[in-house]
């Protein structure tokens, strides 16, 4: 089970590589964060759960309709799911730059 | 890609890569025996045409990209036409994987039509070769038959061995360089398992 958490967090990690897309992305944690499994979210876009593999990789580049699919799916912008550049992870974001001790007081 | 194959009633796993080129490198050391003991027979006079029937059988059972069976699925991505439904010996002696014609166990998504178009490509550059070296067998044989004079039985011989080795290749080709290339296949159940221990 911990191989495997560790195997879906890889795309968003800034030290590893794009993948072979040269793209960050997000699908894996948003797709953790509401329960839906690979099959599930390939079911819904109409693909192969493989490709939702390597979507999640980052070792396929996804055409504009699919990554809008997501989009939709998610109901998240594109640019929530995608980027160029390594993701901050989101409690970064949510919460900033904060210490512990900050959130204390 | 189909990660498992369905024949004489059994199932293969073909989800790890090694299975898969296990099984293209079968195929191509069955069809090199198969050419060389037809050659052996009566020089492919006859039983040429046997190649073309194997290529036929194989693609039906074990490679796939053409019809109904086989591990790739269709290039076209659409359903074989019913109307044109295989012969009972090879469903029910072999029997083989056969899905229900609902369109999406033969539709190719983006990634997988991506892939084929890639194999093609791939395909196509080793095929020239091939095609190049029947074109300068035809023409050494038409304009300059003192150069292939040593051969024995004469050159028309390997000229058809030549083209039928190449029209058998490309017809396996690209279903061959998809199954060397596409990684290991991930399996649904272990992907449900990996969502378990997240929630």
């Amino acid at each position: 089970m911990y191989t495997q958490y560790i195997y879906v967090n890889e795309n968003i990690n800034p030290k590893d590589g794009p993948g072979e897309s040269g793209l960050f992305n997000r699908i894996a944690v948003l797709r953790a964060e509401r329960g839906v499994t690979r099959q599930q979210l390939a079911d819904a876009l109409q693909v192969n759960y493989q490709t939702i593999g390597f979507l999640e990789r980052g070792d396929y580049s996804p055409s504009l309709k699919l990554a809008f699919g997501l989009s939709e799916f998610f109901g998240l912008p594109v640019e929530a799911i995608f980027s160029r550049k390594p993701f901050q992870p989101l409690s970064e974001q949510v919460y900033g730059g904060r210490s512990r001790r900050d959130h204390a007081s | 890609m189909r990660a498992e194959l369905m024949l004489m009633g059994r199932r293969w796993d073909m989800a790890p890569q090694t299975h898969r080129r296990t099984l293209v490198v079968l195929i191509y050391a069955a069809l090199a025996l198969a050419m060389t003991g037809l050659w052996l027979v009566d020089r492919w006079r006859v039983t040429g045409v046997y190649m073309i029937f194997a290529t036929i059988l194989i693609n039906r059972t074990l490679l796939g990209g053409y019809n109904f069976g086989g591990l790739i699925k269709p290039f076209s991505g659409k359903a074989p036409n019913r109307g044109v439904d295989p012969p009972p010996f090879l469903v029910l002696g072999l029997r083989l994987y056969r899905p229900e014609p609902e369109e999406n166990a033969y539709r190719n998504d983006e990634r997988e039509s991506q892939q084929r178009d890639h194999a093609h490509y791939n395909a196509y550059q080793g095929l020239t070769l091939g095609l190049v070296l029947v074109w300068l067998l035809a023409d050494w044989q038409a304009n300059a038959p003192k150069l292939l004079g040593w051969l024995p039985g004469g050159p028309a011989v390997y000229l058809y061995g030549l083209t039928l080795a190449v029209v058998v290749v490309s017809q396996t080709l690209p279903q061959a360089i998809l199954l060397w290339t596409e990684p290991d296949m991930e399996e649904p159940d272990l992907v449900e398992m990996g969502m378990a221990g997240l929630s």
